[in-house]
């Protein structure tokens, strides 16, 4: 199949990743060894309690701040994630969606407030979100698995990239929406920049923001459970496993649990829309 | 307390009732399989029996009439690399999976879509099932379909078609929906027959919603497809999850490129489509 087709633009690109994978060598394994460490912590975090005990603290959490329909719709989540036997993997998933989210917003959120300011640099990144949002997920795990090899660190920077579009677009958007009466106000009050945009856009904004959070993660969900075929462990290697060997008693334990993340992350993001 | 015992027992009833279901509604599920994969199999093997220019050449027309002589030939010049980079198959395959689901979803979305349109109610029962769809993670779609239909493109096409269902019920109920009200007092007052009235007011102004629809259904079903190379879809996707269990840098990377090019070439006819068309 691969009999040297007329044009491989992958020739000239694997040598390329050779030779980073050569002379950057201690750069990627920095890199990999800084989100493993703190992938590791979250993780261990979540995991410090036993099952019962941490979705305890969660349908708590959730009832505290969002009610006893929405506590109610957490502890069926958790008991089927429990009932599952999967526990250990679906905390994995949680603690890499929550820190693939977290970096995507670190990075989308400040270029977002920028990009509302300044039309010229939004011009530019339009084209480039068209197109990450034009091809499919599965494509971001090449580049990522070509660098970094099998395992959680691609995975995460997969996610990441994947991640940004949707939080980018919405976070524009949200401080574009921020009535300019409101702004001029500040500036009437002498206002500093930073006291504006704290005080008063943010919380203007509030609800298309959350709104990106809540696209942020979902795609994210989806992006790390895709990344069960690279070796990212959690509930996407556990469907995996179910799919390629058949075992469907396994893939329906870990589509279920899946769900239960999904609704579960969904809802209460959703519910903070108020 | 034995979650252990609990999880062998509940494998246990999944296997027994998968093997029930295969004995017993097996002819259903080889029916159902026979025919998307003979279908999929008609396209597919009458669009590789046209040699790869013809095809780069009406694709290349397609796109010079609906966007421009430019994009025209950056088509025809992009299907032209899949083929030179010997992967011409493998992007026809591709192209098929996704035609051939997006016409499904679109006979099983559209009817649907036309009566949530003209039912508040129906609309509103149906939500929260797209909601639901749309929320979980496409790759565990696979899982139900490779259960009753096994490993190929059958279970490929299965899967593909429950994502790109609700783009098109959605986006085709919002078009018949914004019809303005006007226009239908109108067809009313003249008395209009309700066949001419759908045809001739609420159709023409729900087509570019509807158009929308099938852009979002396709790029659902792109998604879809290329994760779907796990099941034995064939096309593209199948290369990558091969060249990627290799680490077949230069592969994987050529199918990428091809995937890319491919998705554009579709996205960007089918969105111009859904701009251009103005109600007349």
């Amino acid at each position: 199949m691969s009999s040297s087709p007329l044009l491989s633009p992958g020739d000239a690109v694997a040598p390329a990743i050779a030779w980073l994978n050569a002379h950057a060598h201690g750069l990627f394994q920095a890199i990999s060894f800084g989100i493993e460490t703190v992938l590791g912590a979250i993780e261990a975090c979540l995991l410090a309690l036993p099952a019962t005990a941490m979705a305890a603290l969660i349908i708590a959490l959730v009832f505290w701040r969002q009610g006893s329909r929405m506590a109610t719709l957490s502890a069926l989540c958790m008991t089927v994630a429990g009932l599952s036997g999967l526990w250990t993997e679906t905390m994995e998933t949680v603690a890499l969606v929550s820190l693939a989210v977290t970096i995507s917003v670190a990075i989308a959120f400040p270029l977002g407030v920028l990009a509302a300011r300044r039309p010229l640099l939004e011009a530019a990144l339009r084209p480039t979100l068209d197109l990450m949002q034009t091809v499919p997920p599965w494509v971001y795990l090449i580049p990522a698995v070509m660098i970094f090899s099998l395992g959680k660190v691609p995975a995460l920077l997969a996610t990441v990239i994947y991640g940004i579009p949707p939080m980018l677009r919405l976070t524009i958007l949200a401080f574009r929406q921020v009535p300019s009466e409101l702004v001029e106000l500040g500036a009437a009050t002498g206002a500093t920049t930073f006291q504006t945009l704290t005080k008063i856009e943010i919380p203007a904004a509030r609800k298309t923001l959350l709104l990106g959070l809540n696209q942020c993660i979902l795609l994210s969900l989806a992006m790390v459970v895709l990344a069960g075929l690279v070796g990212a462990g959690g509930l996407g290697a556990e469907v995996t496993r179910g799919l390629t060997r058949m075992e469907m008693g396994l893939g329906l334990r870990s589509g279920l649990s899946i769900v239960a993340v999904a609704i579960f992350l969904d809802r209460v993001t959703r519910r903070a829309l108020g | 307390m034995d979650l252990t015992d609990f999880i062998k027992d509940f494998d246990k009833t999944i296997d027994s009732a998968m093997s029930w279901a295969t004995d017993h509604g097996g002819l259903l599920f080889d029916l159902v399989r026979a025919a998307l994969e003979g279908f999929f199999d008609l396209v597919t093997s009458g669009l590789l029996l046209l040699p790869y220019w013809a095809v780069a050449l009406v694709a290349g027309a397609i796109a010079a009439r609906s966007l421009g002589w430019k994009a025209g030939i950056a088509t025809a010049a992009g299907l032209t690399f899949c083929q030179m980079m010997d992967l011409w198959s493998e992007t026809v395959e591709t192209m098929c999976l996704v035609l051939v689901s997006v016409l499904l979803a679109i006979l099983i979305g559209a009817p649907l879509g036309i009566l949530a349109g003209y039912r508040p109610r129906l609309s509103q029962s149906i939500d929260p099932v797209l909601d639901l769809i749309q929320t979980l993670p496409p790759y565990i779609y696979l899982l139900p379909s490779i259960a009753f239909l096994g490993y190929g493109p059958a279970t490929a096409i299965a899967a593909t078609v429950i994502v790109s269902v609700p783009p098109v019920i959605r986006l085709v109920a919002h078009g018949f929906r914004s019809t303005p009200v006007e226009f239908v007092e109108l067809g009313e007052a003249t008395g209009t027959a309700p066949r001419d009235a759908f045809l001739k007011i609420r159709l023409p102004f729900a087509l570019p919603s509807i158009m929308a629809g099938v852009n979002q259904s396709l790029m659902m079903a792109f998604g879809m497809v290329v994760i779907a190379g796990i099941v034995g879809s064939g096309g593209l996707g199948e290369t990558i999850y091969g060249a990627v269990r290799k680490l077949d840098i230069a592969l994987s990377v050529n199918a990428a490129i091809a995937i890319v090019i491919l998705t554009i070439i579709i996205d960007r006819i089918s969105q111009s489509a859904a701009t251009h068309r103005r109600p007349a």
